[in-house]
């Protein structure tokens, strides 16, 4: 995310922010004290009019301005909260050293507990806004799905045995342990009974499962800051999200049977098959919508503006199903997105693509930080009960419980793996176990009269949250800066690492099956030939079936490269029909001497034909299939600017390709069409057939062209002029005109005569200031971000 | 599976090829007997047709070449020592070797894995990736679904990707250079065989 700093003076800012925070605080109160008034106020009346009946209405003043809260309160309220929790995201980033030093999740809750006790020193109440089923049905699922569809499939399944063995060896160890040793802890000091000797066994077990579950929520929040590298932000978050269906087990399991007083081998028995249900049942139930939903994409080629539509609801359903088998929902969630989305990404449009991604991203962030806001402020709502032991107990074996586990699990993992993880590695992934608020609303569901000692359970689990969030939260970072873990990669996949992966993927295949060896490899590559063979075909609409995954990350390269192209240089020298002066002299040989970047004069563009050129290449995209990147949350718009030499070289290629294959009156763009189109094509020549945009332009040439949209190749009309037909797939956007406009002033300034000159980059590196705003109105000009530099996640379902 | 007379005694120089290769006793042996089932003449020696048997080869786009890099050049039959050694290279890497230069770089150290690899692109073995046989490369990938047009253009944009020497082809640094960021221990290994 740019940062905003540069352009705001900072001293200026605090008060600023200070007078809104006043603001949105002065409206809770508002909202909040009038309420009991209102509602009396309104029923009375209601109960006055129904009474009089047939009578003569009492005659009032007519009521020309009226104050009824009642009536909007509930929206008012949560739009306020959704407000608040804005403009506080927007605050910490005006504050740049602060986010810096202190993880947002942190500021977060610290906010809560503001707001918290300023609606209790106003004397209210506070509103019960952590409640359990709010939670999990509105706060929770939008996270877990931007999670699970921007899940990177290839590390998650490399390393699913890991994944598994934490979550589910780990969670146990970790719930039995806390909860067994505080027992033990609450039994001691027989000579001088306190309230913890009345704690039974079960209780202590079910408090020790709440307490010890990793919560996604705040590895999420709390690793996305860090960027560490992939291996183990996949491990830490893959074991959050996988121990769901062990909690979930574990606490109905206690939960049931507190009250009994007993648990039986039977019983244990009986939870081990309920776990088994619980996981591959959400999966189940997950992978079922998300075939469902793929389907649906396949037909939605006429209807494209609904078609996130049908992502979030099959999503959200499959979640819902799943909470009313009492299976894992987070699961559920997981694997529909997941499953659908390589077949989903195939058959969409482009902007349903940049929906779907914005959305998920918009909602996810909110709840999250709803979540922590909420947070605080339940903290200081509540009857909190402290005990000193019990509390400190519970913290120190939450710290104690988790390097077991990860060191005894990792020395039995190691022995498995090929890459083994180290101690540093061991060391951050235990570090990187936070909780957050999943375990207090599970907390917060406990029902009083089973539980007496709810209170003091919440008010552990709170402690161990804030605990884990703020010092664990806030150290992290400097300790992997410390510990020199290694950074994520800024991954840039070129075409060679493509080409060269699939290769050894190849080879690892036929060695293993020349050994005899059914492994990885062998059944990776079954499921691919099971995929390509028949799902694809059920799944997929029309020909983009068939599309292999190289081409279609190539096609992608050469889009992303050609829009950077007039990103950059404002546009491509087009022959017209009068000879031109200037242009071909330039031209230089197909290798050029590296490495220097190449001036070009080029004759000035008639505004017509760069919004052809750039309605052309926005169809283009919509050709190719955009894979999703897993995008930080804070970043969502990269830098279409790409460093790197070979780039610039390539970049220079492909210029003088373009002008050759223009020249030729071939096709127009390197890209070469396929042979038969994709539906979007065809649906964008239908839509196009009586567009206008591209008539003044041919009018300008004064040729007589047919208007035949339905010809991608350029026809020769007249000896030398080409026609460019031009396909549109979306509707012309009037901010590429402006962005066309704002290049050529730019540049016209710097011109003497015809020039649009074609300026590159100079050097390697990004140009200085002077592209820097035009870059930044450029990225806000675009109507949707074309895909832009880095790659982390560009394969299908199956890698 | 051991119904066979499969002991270590049966096995042509065991010893040497645990030295040499790093494979235990237990994995020789599996091999041995894979061996065998492969060399359905029985003549301790397989052909190429011989690993017609295994079926999935068949179906692997570049199941031929792996089939002649075990064979080196100008040889007709492999036998069992050789077919180990060709294995060797995608053992896991030992990762607690220490290496002292006196001894020759293991066979399933990165470097040789990635030239098995090399090689296998590399055809004619004049140590350049060329053009052509990138393009055969990619042909075999991907079959059918593809015109030629595009499969020149994905060569060329790969080879002006990594050539940084401007010949034309992709040698084996630049290879290397351009797979630096996969794991390369990890990507070539067959756990079994550690």
């Amino acid at each position: 995310m740019p940062s905003r700093a540069g352009f705001h003076n900072p001293a200026k800012s605090l008060p600023e922010r200070g007078l809104l925070l006043l603001m949105v605080l002065l409206f809770l109160e508002v909202s909040v004290r009038p309420l009991g008034v209102a509602c009396s106020q309104d029923t009375n009346h209601h109960h006055q009019d129904q009474h009089s009946g047939n009578a003569t209405f009492v005659k009032k003043a007519f009521p020309v301005l009226s104050l009824d809260y009642n009536h909007i309160k509930a929206p008012f309220e949560v739009s306020l909260w959704v407000l608040l929790a804005s403009l506080m995201k927007l605050g910490f980033h005006l504050v740049p050293r602060l986010s810096g030093i202190v993880p947002e999740s942190c500021l977060l809750i610290t906010v809560g507990l503001l707001v918290g006790g300023l609606i209790k020193l106003a004397g209210e109440e506070v509103p019960p806004v952590l409640d359990s089923r709010l939670f999990f049905l509105c706060l929770l699922p939008p996270i877990i799905l931007d999670a699970g569809y921007f899940l990177p499939i290839r590390p998650f399944m490399e390393n699913l045995g890991t994944i598994l063995m934490f979550a589910v060896v780990g969670t146990l160890w970790n719930a039995f342990f806390i909860g067994g040793l505080l027992y033990a802890v609450c039994q001691i000091q027989p000579a001088n009974p306190s309230i913890l000797h009345q704690l039974e066994l079960l209780p202590c077990l079910l408090f020790g499962s709440i307490v010890s579950a990793v919560d996604p929520v705040a590895v999420l929040a709390v690793f996305e800051e860090i960027h560490i590298n992939e291996l183990l932000h996949i491990l830490v978050f893959g074991e959050s999200l996988l121990n769901d269906a062990v909690t979930v087990v574990l606490y109905h399991l206690f939960e049931e049977y507190s009250g009994v007083g007993t648990v039986t081998v039977m019983d244990g028995f009986l939870g081990i098959i309920s776990f088994l249900v619980v996981a591959c049942g959400g999966v189940l139930v997950g992978a079922l919508y998300g075939i469902l939903a793929a389907f649906t994409s396949r037909f939605t080629s006429h209807t494209r503006v609904i078609e996130p539509l049908f992502v979030f609801v099959y999503s959200y359903m499959a979640y819902l199903s799943a909470e009313m088998f009492h299976l894992s929902g987070i699961m559920a969630l997981i694997a529909c997105g997941a499953v659908m989305r390589p077949y989903v990404e195939a058959n969409i449009s482009h902007k349903s693509h940049t929906t779907i991604k914005y959305f998920l991203k918009m909602w996810s962030s909110v709840s999250e930080t709803l979540i922590f806001i909420f947070l605080g402020v339940a903290t200081v709502d509540g009857k909190h009960a402290w005990n000193w032991t019990f509390v400190t107990v519970t913290v120190v074996l939450c710290l104690v419980a988790r390097v077991m586990g990860v060191v005894g699990l990792t020395f039995v993992i190691n022995k498995f793996r090929i890459v083994k993880l180290t101690t540093k590695d061991q060391f951050i992934v235990a570090y990187g176990g936070l909780r957050g608020a999943i375990a207090f609303s599970l907390g917060f569901l406990l029902d009083e009269r089973h539980f007496p000692m709810r209170g003091m359970f919440l008010t552990a689990i709170i402690t161990v949250i804030f605990f884990t969030v703020f010092v664990q939260g806030m150290t992290i970072k400097p300790l992997v800066e410390l510990l020199a873990v290694k950074k994520k990669q800024e991954a840039k996949r070129s075409i060679n690492e493509e080409i060269h992966t699939q290769f050894l993927d190849h080879l690892l295949t036929g060695i293993e099956d020349i050994c005899g060896h059914y492994g990885h490899h062998h059944w990776k590559d079954k499921l691919n030939r099971f995929n390509k063979k028949y799902v694809k075909k059920c799944l997929i609409a029309g020909e983009r079936s068939k599309e292999p995954q190289l081409i279609a990350f190539y096609h992608k390269m050469e889009m992303k490269q050609a829009i950077e192209l007039v990103e950059s240089g404002g546009g491509i020298k087009l022959p017209s029909a009068l000879p031109s002066t200037v242009s071909m002299q330039n031209i230089q040989p197909k290798k050029p001497p590296p490495p220097k970047p190449v001036e070009r004069a080029l004759p000035q563009l008639p505004k017509g034909r760069e919004e052809e050129i750039r309605k052309i290449l926005r169809s283009n995209l919509q050709r190719t299939r955009q894979r999703l990147r897993s995008y930080n949350r804070h970043t969502l718009v990269a830098d279409p600017y790409e460093d790197g030499l070979g780039d610039l070289l390539i970049k220079k290629q492909k210029m003088i390709e373009l002008e050759k294959k223009i020249k030729d009156m071939n096709n127009y763009l390197t890209v070469p069409a396929a042979a038969s189109d994709s539906p979007t094509m065809r649906r964008a020549r239908l839509a196009s057939g009586s567009d206008t945009d591209f008539k003044p332009a041919q009018q300008q040439k004064g040729n007589t062209i047919c208007p035949d949209p339905q010809a991608y190749n350029m026809k020769p009309q007249s000896d030398s002029v080409p026609t460019i037909q031009v396909d549109l797939a979306s509707p012309q956007s009037p901010d590429s005109v402006n962005l066309m406009d704002e290049f050529r002033k730019a540049k016209q300034q710097e011109d003497d005569e015809q020039g649009l000159m074609m300026k590159p980059p100079s050097g390697p590196n990004k140009p200085g200031e002077a592209g820097e705003p035009r870059e930044q109105k450029l990225i806000r000009c675009l109507s949707d971000p074309g895909p832009s530099a880095d790659e982390e996640e560009d394969e299908p379902f199956l890698p | 599976m051991g119904s066979n007379s499969s002991s270590m005694n049966n096995i042509p120089n065991a010893e040497q090829l645990v030295q040499e290769t790093g494979f235990s006793a237990a994995h020789i042996l599996r091999l041995y007997e894979r061996f065998q089932f492969l060399d359905k003449d029985d003549t301790g020696q397989l052909r190429p047709e011989d690993f017609g048997a295994v079926r999935e080869l068949a179906m692997n786009p570049i199941g031929d070449r792996i089939i002649s890099a075990f064979f080196s050049p100008g040889q007709e039959t492999l036998d069992f020592a050789s077919f180990v050694r060709v294995l060797a290279h995608f053992r896991p890497a030992d990762s607690n070797r220490t290496r002292d230069g006196a001894q020759p770089e293991p066979a399933n150290s990165s470097m040789r894995k990635l030239k098995f690899a090399f090689q296998l692109y590399d055809q004619d073995r004049d140590g350049k990736i060329s053009r052509a046989e990138l393009l055969q490369v990619l042909r075999a990938m991907l079959g059918m679904q593809v015109t030629e047009e595009q499969l020149q253009s994905i060569a060329e944009r790969a080879i002006q990707e990594a050539d940084f020497d401007q010949d034309d082809a992709i040698s084996f640094d630049e290879f290397r250079k351009s797979l630096e960021k996969v794991n390369i221990d990890h990507k070539m290994s067959i756990r079994f065989l550690s």
